[in-house]
């Protein structure tokens, strides 16, 4: 292939002055992620207005054989594998879609529009029913300008499609593959595809057809391997005074470790260390302030009180439903002691209201202020202003609709996150906007806080998460690795990582130390749509549009569960405050409670650490399903247990 | 999306029959009626705005007739001003690489509510008023002085509110609910000659310009802005009294305000020498007495 190379880089030279000639060597098995090699493309394609960087991108793609020949590659291709051995044909068959696709973009590059749309009118229809989505999309690409706009496809083009064959059966496709003499799809298969080799047996059409579906196949094997502190941080000390009303709740000794910089104190070392949980101040978290720890006191009063959910104990589910929201309800949050309520709406607006019978009011004004006597007990319900009192409080700022919304835990700020690219900050206590943070200029899909306020992440179309400060105005990390949109972004309970859910149908974890994303999930057939993590951190559940909810051992990496039953998009997904339930709500207008504690209770037993990371999953979705229980055609778009374990579920009411 | 009642095929305009049919190829099941009539929208504002550019960039090359190259042109002009699509991923990589470089900052305790600079908040007023055109009015030398209260907020960061001065009463009142999204900017306030019956009846039937000057970039969050400045009428021939350049910051401009005749007058930082021909001028004794104590901060 070298001289051949040579020959088309002279003459890449000489049609293409303006772009780059990009020699690469073709990288074999090498990491995804990085522009693949590939010689310029120098067959009769004189690009008018090329530039540089699309052009580089796009020539991963060269012409390696005659167009009219590549429905006989893949035929033949096809023809082998469906001859071969039962065992190997499942694995083998991973191979048509990512082939099919990189053909298919072969010739509408290098533009043979005909040969093109045969190839495709010949062979979509072959390819698994999970792909349909992306096969439409395909078919609307049927010029090379076209190509250009598409981000995701891009992406899909040099980043390296991952396949996981078992040794006997790649040894089987490569000898196949070099025997012929026309080995284009060995070319494609090197430059294109990644195959991850494990040694063992070959894996069932049931087990594949679990971990694929992702657009960029599945994950490698050392993507899931890295350590992840699932731990929890520790909770700070704080003495809770037995009688309610005698003490006050201000004679805390804790000693907030936070302030020290080595994380022995007294009161630890009676607790060991998890060496599951990252070290305290392993990310800078903010100090805990005297209202925090009232905060704090209060949950653990109200913990005393929770009822211990079972499938014996089903929780009671109070739903909220918007009413004439004519479908522009689109966030809804809920404080995490269930005070407030705020949603979000496609006419720009987000809306908060007072759950409880205390009224919202705004602080007064600087001239009253100072009028108030600052020494008095009641200071804070002083500075409130009568006249502002009201259930409803309305926010307007945004210029588009508005699809993410996240209050702070100590219930002073409210993210929200919008069409309009912003994701703006409003003060509950003036009920004004303060902040505007600018980075993405997409639509930012959602927004979260973190668990100990101060940082959030947002994520949007621009395909990254983004992690902030509230007092920073750039962002602190930029998580950068997905496909496509970046739909769902949450926060581990010790807010150290954060797991993000996106149109290209993986869920990544990521590392806010650092940015580096440890943990690759796959497994969800359409655009995943909510994630929660469990209680104790290790576990996460995940909810798409193909209905399902699947369930995910972070420590290890691997699938652990597989919920079936909804119909349609699970869009809200959380756990019990003690994590023995999960409550999954749905576009299907009902909400499900799953028993977690059965869910998760083998793992214990078995051992996960297989070269392979295969997974047998047991159908028992039905024996985890608890309740299903029906609204009148109303969308569940957000579920949330408070300290006491009633659910609280909202959504819009939206007849048809 | 619900799917609303569509008019039935057969009675759908041509196009409107054909934009169903894409909806339906690209498998899209379920839209409002309207996005039919937003893709017909489209689709003509498209075809009709490609070929104005073609000719406006046919022309201007001087060719004689319209060109394909023209027509690429055109396209491709059109498509990166309203198609933009997200950076691309060696970009982003690159960006994401320098960021995330940066190991993530320590937290300062105890600084109140963590907020970006004030210049990248949206808490600081967002207007500016101009100045009146001043009518001379030398014999009066009261100084007449809108009310403007100014709020502070001590213990809360941002929203230093200004109300907005209506024509009616010269009195700004500050509202909590006041949306500020502008950065902070030198502003004049501009009193319409007018008394309003919102100013003391002290004040005298002519009124004298009255600029007033804020410069909301001195709002700081424990701060608070001054705001207005008056100028008296015998600075009407001294325009540049338009010292409404500066403004202090008062560290306790509520103890300035809850003076009673602070409703009338409003402080504001001048250069020294001007502050005090002007205090020497107003014949308030507030004024004077305020000179002395309060104008060292």
């Amino acid at each position: 292939m070298a001289a051949l190379a040579e020959e088309q880089t002279e003459v890449a030279v000489k049609l293409e002055p303006e772009g780059p000639p990009t020699l690469l060597p073709p990288q074999a098995g090498d990491g995804a992620g990085e522009g693949s090699g590939g010689t310029t493309n120098n067959v009769g394609s004189v690009a008018v207005e090329d530039q540089p960087d699309v052009s580089a991108v796009l020539s991963a793609y060269s012409q390696q054989g005659d167009p009219t020949m590549y429905e006989e590659y893949y035929s033949g291709l096809k023809h082998f594998i469906e001859c071969s051995l039962d065992c190997h044909r499942a694995e083998l068959s991973q191979l048509f879609y990512p082939l099919f696709v990189h053909m298919y973009l072969e010739l509408v590059y290098n533009q043979h529009e005909n040969e093109a749309k045969s190839f495709f009118e010949k062979f979509h229809g072959d390819q698994e029913c999970y792909y349909q989505d992306d096969l439409r999309v395909l078919s609307s690409l049927t010029k090379k300008e076209h190509m250009k706009g598409n981000e995701t496809m891009l992406d899909f083009r040099t980043s390296k499609f991952v396949l996981r064959i078992s040794r006997d059966s790649y040894q089987l496709l490569k000898r196949h593959l070099q025997e012929k003499q026309n080995n284009q799809i060995w070319n494609i298969v090197q430059e294109h595809l990644y195959i991850d080799i494990f040694d063992g047996m070959p894996r069932s059409k049931q087990q594949i057809d679990a971990m694929v579906g992702s657009l960029a196949g599945e994950a490698k094997r050392e993507a899931n391997k890295s350590k992840v502190f699932f731990g929890l941080l520790k909770e700070p000390e704080i003495e809770v005074p037995l009688d309610d009303e005698d003490e006050e709740g201000e004679n805390e000794e804790g000693k907030p470790k936070k302030k020290k910089p080595k994380k022995d104190s007294i009161g630890s070392k009676s607790k060991k260390q998890d060496p599951n949980a990252p070290p305290q101040n392993r990310i800078p978290l903010p100090e805990l302030k005297d209202s925090d720890k009232l905060d704090k006191i209060m949950n653990m009063k109200e913990t005393t009180k929770r009822v211990r959910l079972g499938p014996d104990c089903l929780p009671s589910i109070c739903f909220y439903t918007f009413l004439n929201a004519y479908q522009g309800l689109t966030a809804v949050d809920v404080t995490d002691d269930s005070s407030l309520i705020a949603g979000g709406f496609a006419d720009s607006t987000v809306r908060v209201w007072s759950v409880t019978p205390k009224k919202l009011r705004s602080v007064k004004q600087a001239s009253d202020l100072s009028l108030i006597d600052k020494e008095s007990d009641d200071v804070l319900e002083r500075i409130m202003d009568e006249k502002t009192a009201s259930e409803l409080k309305i926010l307007y700022g945004h210029s588009g609709p508005v699809y993410g919304a996240s209050f702070s835990p100590d219930r002073n700020y409210l993210l929200s996150s919008s069409e309009d690219g912003t994701v703006r900050l409003w003060s509950l206590q003036t009920f004004t906007c303060l902040v505007g943070y600018k980075g993405h200029n997409y639509p930012v899909w959602d927004t979260q806080f973190s668990p100990y306020g101060y940082y959030f992440v947002s994520g949007g179309h621009d395909r990254v998460a983004r992690l902030w400060a509230t007092d920073h105005y750039q962002p602190l990390r930029i998580f950068a690795g997905h496909l496509a949109d970046v739909n769902c972004t949450r926060f581990h309970p010790n807010s150290n990582y954060v797991a993000t859910g996106s149109a290209d149908r993986t869920v990544r974890l990521w590392d806010v130390l650092n940015g580096n994303c440890v943990r690759i999930f796959t497994g969800h057939k359409g655009p995943i749509h909510s994630l929660t993590f469990s209680p104790n951190g290790r576990f996460l559940a995940t909810g798409a549009t193909d209905g399902r909810v699947l369930l995910w051992d972070i420590g290890h990496g691997l699938m652990v569960g597989e919920l079936k039953g909804h119909t349609d998009t699970v869009c809200s997904l959380r756990f019990s405050r003690d994590g023995e339930i999960l409550a999954s709500g749905s576009m299907d207008n009902t909400v499900r409670l799953w028993d977690a504690i059965k869910a998760f209770e083998d793992l214990e037993t078995d051992d996960f650490t297989t070269a392979t990371g295969h997974i047998n999953l047991p159908e028992n979705s039905q024996e985890l399903l608890l309740g299903t229980y029906m609204t009148k055609s109303t969308p569940v778009v957000h579920l949330h247990f408070t300290r006491r374990n009633l659910v609280l579920a909202a959504g819009a009411y939206s007849p048809q | 999306m619900e799917s609303g009642k569509m008019a039935s095929p057969k009675s759908m305009p041509n196009d409107a029959q054909k934009m169903a049919q894409i909806l339906k190829d690209m498998g899209i099941t379920e839209y409002e009626p309207r996005g039919i009539n937003q893709m017909m929208e489209f689709a003509f504002r498209y075809v009709t705005t490609i070929p104005d550019d073609v000719n406006i960039y046919s022309s201007h090359a001087k060719k004689a007739t319209v060109d394909a190259d023209d027509v690429q042109l055109a396209i491709q002009c059109r498509a990166d001003q309203s198609f933009t699509s997200p950076p691309p991923r060696d970009f982003l990589l690159d960006i994401t690489r320098q960021i995330n470089q940066t190991p993530l900052p320590l937290i300062k305790p105890y600084s109140g509510p963590k907020l970006p600079p004030d210049r990248c908040c949206l808490t600081a007023p967002n207007y500016r008023l101009k100045s009146l055109q001043k009518k001379a009015s030398t014999s009066a030398g009261r100084i007449t002085v809108p009310r403007l209260s100014v709020s502070s907020v001590t213990s809360r960061p941002s929203t230093p509110t200004l109300g907005t001065p209506t024509p009616q009463t010269m009195s700004v009142s500050t509202k909590g609910g006041t949306p500020m999204s502008l950065t902070g900017q030198r502003f004049t306030v501009q009193m319409p000659t007018s008394q309003s019956p919102a100013v003391k009846p002290s004040i005298p039937a002519t009124s004298a310009v009255q600029n007033v000057l804020i410069n909301p970039s001195l709002i700081g969050s424990k701060n608070i802005l001054i705001t207005t400045n008056m100028v008296s009428s015998q600075n009407t021939a001294n325009e540049s009294s338009n010292a409404l350049k500066e403004n202090r910051r008062l560290k306790d401009g509520d103890a300035i305000l809850r003076r009673g005749k602070l409703e009338k007058d409003c402080v504001c930082r001048l250069l020294k020498e001007e502050a005090s021909i002007m205090y020497l001028k107003a014949k308030s004794d507030f004024l004077c007495v305020l000179d002395k104590e309060e104008l060292c901060f």
